[in-house]
């Protein structure tokens, strides 16, 4: 099965080994955000998205779970 | 011309350096065989300074050809034989060889360290005829006059064989790793995709990938973190000052609106100031390190850039050598005669007088040690020639830490004022220095700011102008830079000071990073994901720092090089069985990383036409010329193109046009300066120059 992201073969959860790291990344920073700013998940994923810090492969899955609608 | 002393260096320069000063007129005669030259000093006996060319042998393969591995088995060459391009090898060591047969007492003055020590070491046994063994050594660290009389008044009685031991195990475990995985890697694409790319790796460039991929995953998986600071304005005595809120990090928006409430409006007091005295040593004498670190943050020049400057400027006898790893500046290379030839210069008359009056003179000196040469100081000889600018800067900065050294420390005062505003703390910070100490000396090069607060008093009320709240973010990870991956690699010990600037080169040769503040490209991803899952003994940094303190012990005759040998090949063979039966996995995965690498280092950006495909440089089946296209032509939705320049080479630079915003392009053409095109035939830079010279 290919990743949800890119065309590397993906090794859990549907992502491949570069971006499960950058997905992990993006579910553990949530809490953070959430205490931060009060947002829900899906403001948490457009802010990051669009956040010019964001590292690319974390871009890559925050832009993917929004479209995708994963809560 | 009779029986005479046959003098070996490393270098041209060196030579000519060398015959003058063991002249005893000073004036050695320049000699010439086959292009090859040499010298003729007189001295009391005749002396022939040969130099040779860098390393004229090299450690190759005992089966010809390159199409093979595994090779473990491996002998010493010239360097014509193993190499293509080397043919001016063979006419030189055919000179030394004629030289050597009139000789009857044979010096090795090669710069003393390992590759020095290996140069001549072959010159000797294989040009010579086995002569390793009856030759003298010089042992000198810079190419003044007076030093190289010295050395050659005092002959060591035979080589550093321990150095030379060191040195040869060193070449030989690096040929091993290097030229089988090197094989392995470039046979496997090679082979899978029928193109050729050379793929390498090695002992240091394997465990120095591996920490920028880290680096790189790491910025690339970064999610920023807010967080929020305050300040606030403060006017004392009609000036404004920035004062930073207590807490330097609010976590939470809340908690900072909850701050910015309390305070707006409200005037402050001052409830405390403490004012801290302290001293500030003297840095440390430059070892090659610290030099390359200072000449990247000072004036932007890479590891490898500094230590070729620094190189012209030892040949050039006006810096001592500077592939030390030293921190220590002994007594003998007399501080003061230094100095007081260096006072001959207007711009550090008055700093070096101001040295030369004191009683003592002592250098702030380090831990680090080298057993072959000090740290890196200026002779006190006085450029002869122009020096270009680049050497000018070098030289100075040399010079002016060279004084800074033997200064007193500075003394410092911070002030540290805390304003209350309404129950919430802030902090107005001040720094200034009391007296400058070795501050002066070394001028130009310091980075301490001053701010000077104006006189104020504990109670004192103050007026707070404005209270800002700034949203912030974490930031990610820094990228390496040449600099900053020099001294990580420093810091892991692996690699030596002479070769860590060219392996961080090879790296960007490769293509396996790019920039200066470096990104790894998915070539260079691939590789180390192909190193990692079927050979991580050889991006192991534990390994590579093992058999490096290995190597050293050579160095101390409590190792032998035939074990580390051993070692190498034990450690070798299993990696490159593993490689050779994975060749097709390998190979694939590779290739197609190669291609991608191929179609990146094309891609321009954005095409600002369609915004859904990508511009590229692509080349016309009809014509054979290049233009960009977008890769949206290819699926009949965008037919958007742009001319090119024929001539030199075309390649994305990554950035924008600061008019259109279009993405642009680097030119470059032999002969000309290269230029950023902005290719959009309707960028308004375009037209408002066209005005501009119709003005003109």
């Amino acid at each position: 099965m290919k990743c949800s992201v890119c065309d590397r073969e993906s090794v859990q959860e549907g992502f491949c080994e570069l971006h499960k790291k950058a997905y992990e990344n993006v579910l553990k920073k949530y809490d953070l955000w959430k205490k931060a700013l009060e947002i829900s998940w899906k403001e948490y994923l457009s802010e990051v998205a669009k956040n010019p810090l964001t590292g690319e492969w974390a871009r890559e899955v925050a832009e993917y779970l929004r479209k995708s609608g994963d809560n | 011309m009779g029986k005479y002393t046959l003098v070996v260096t490393e270098k041209p320069d060196a030579a000519q350096r060398i015959a003058s000063a063991l002249d005893s007129r000073g004036k050695a005669k320049k000699m010439e065989d086959n292009g090859v030259p040499y010298y003729i000093a007189n001295r009391d006996r005749k002396i022939v300074v040969v130099p040779a060319l860098g390393h004229l042998y090299t450690v190759a393969g005992e089966r010809s050809g390159r199409n093979y591995y595994p090779v473990f088995n491996f002998r010493w060459v010239p360097r014509y034989v193993a190499e293509r391009g080397a043919k001016q090898i063979r006419t030189w060591i055919e000179t030394i060889s004629k030289l050597a047969k009139d000789a009857d007492l044979f010096v090795d003055a090669c710069d003393y360290d390992i590759e020095g020590s290996i140069i001549g070491y072959c010159v000797l046994k294989y040009a010579c005829g086995n002569k390793e063994n009856v030759s003298k050594r010089m042992k000198y660290s810079t190419l003044t006059k007076g030093e190289l009389e010295k050395s050659y008044a005092e002959l060591l009685p035979r080589l550093d064989f321990a150095l030379i031991e060191a040195g040869r195990a060193r070449h030989e475990v690096d040929w091993l790793y290097g030229v089988n995985l090197s094989r392995a890697l470039t046979m496997s694409a090679r082979d899978w995709s029928g193109k050729y790319a050379t793929l390498s790796t090695g002992r240091v460039q394997g465990p120095t990938l591996k920490f920028l991929v880290a680096r790189e995953k790491a910025i690339r998986c970064f999610v920023p973190i807010p967080f929020w600071s305050i300040k606030a304005e403060i006017e004392i005595a009609g000036s404004i000052f920035e004062a930073e809120y207590e807490k330097t990090t609010i976590e939470t928006k809340k908690e900072a609106d909850a701050a910015i409430k309390a305070c707006k409006g409200k005037n402050g007091k001052i409830e405390k100031i403490d004012i801290k005295k302290f001293r500030q040593m003297p840095p440390k004498p430059f070892d090659l390190g610290a030099l390359q670190s200072e000449a990247y943050s000072l004036f932007g020049y890479t590891p490898m850039r500094t230590s070729n400057i620094a190189q012209r400027l030892y040949l050039a006898a006006l810096i001592s050598y500077p592939r030390t790893s030293s921190q220590k500046l002994p007594q003998s290379i007399n501080y003061k005669t230094i100095l007081k030839n260096l006072s001959k210069v207007s711009q550090y008359k008055k700093l070096a007088a101001e040295l030369l009056v004191k009683e003592q003179l002592k250098p702030n000196e380090g831990k680090k040690e080298d057993p072959a040469h000090p740290a890196i100081y200026p002779t006190g000889n006085l450029p002869e020639g122009e020096l270009d600018d680049s050497e000018r800067k070098l030289w100075d900065l040399v010079v002016r830490r060279f004084m800074s050294v033997f200064g007193e420390p500075a003394l410092r005062q911070s002030v540290k004022v805390s304003i209350n505003v309404a129950g919430h703390r802030f902090h107005l910070r001040g720094r200034q220095t009391l007296e400058e100490g070795w501050l002066r000396f070394y001028g130009p090069y310091v980075r301490s700011e001053e701010v000077l607060l104006p006189p104020i008093k504990e109670g004192q009320a103050v007026r707070v102008k404005k209270v800002i709240l700034e949203d912030k973010f974490v930031k990610p990870p820094p990228r390496y830079n040449p600099a900053s991956l020099l001294k990580m690699m420093e810091k892991a010990e692996i690699g030596t000071k002479a070769t860590r600037a060219g392996i961080i080169q090879t790296l960007y040769d490769r293509k396996y990073i790019r920039d200066e503040r470096m990104i790894v490209t998915d070539l260079g991803f691939e590789v180390l994901e192909v190193l990692e899952k079927y050979c991580p003994a050889v991006v192991s940094v534990k390994l590579t720092k093992e058999l490096e303190e290995k190597m050293n012990k050579i160095q101390l005759n409590s190792e032998k090089r035939e074990n580390i040998l051993v070692d190498a090949v034990e450690i070798l063979k299993p990696v490159v069985e593993k490689l050779k039966e994975k060749e097709k996995v390998i190979g694939e995965q590779l290739s197609k990383a190669i291609k991608r690498a191929r179609i990146e280092e094309r891609i321009i950006g954005a095409c600002p036409i369609c915004k859904t495909g990508k511009l590229m440089i692509l080349y016309s089946r009809k014509t054979g010329k290049r233009f960009i296209g977008c890769t949206n032509y290819f699926k009949n939705l965008c037919k958007t193109s742009f001319p090119l320049p024929q001539k030199g080479t075309v390649r994305p630079t990554g950035k924008m046009c600061r008019r259109c915003d279009w993405p642009m392009v680097l030119v470059r053409i032999r002969g000309r300066r290269p230029w950023n095109l902005c290719f959009n035939p309707d960028c308004p830079l375009k037209e408002e120059r066209r005005e501009r010279r119709k003005d003109e």
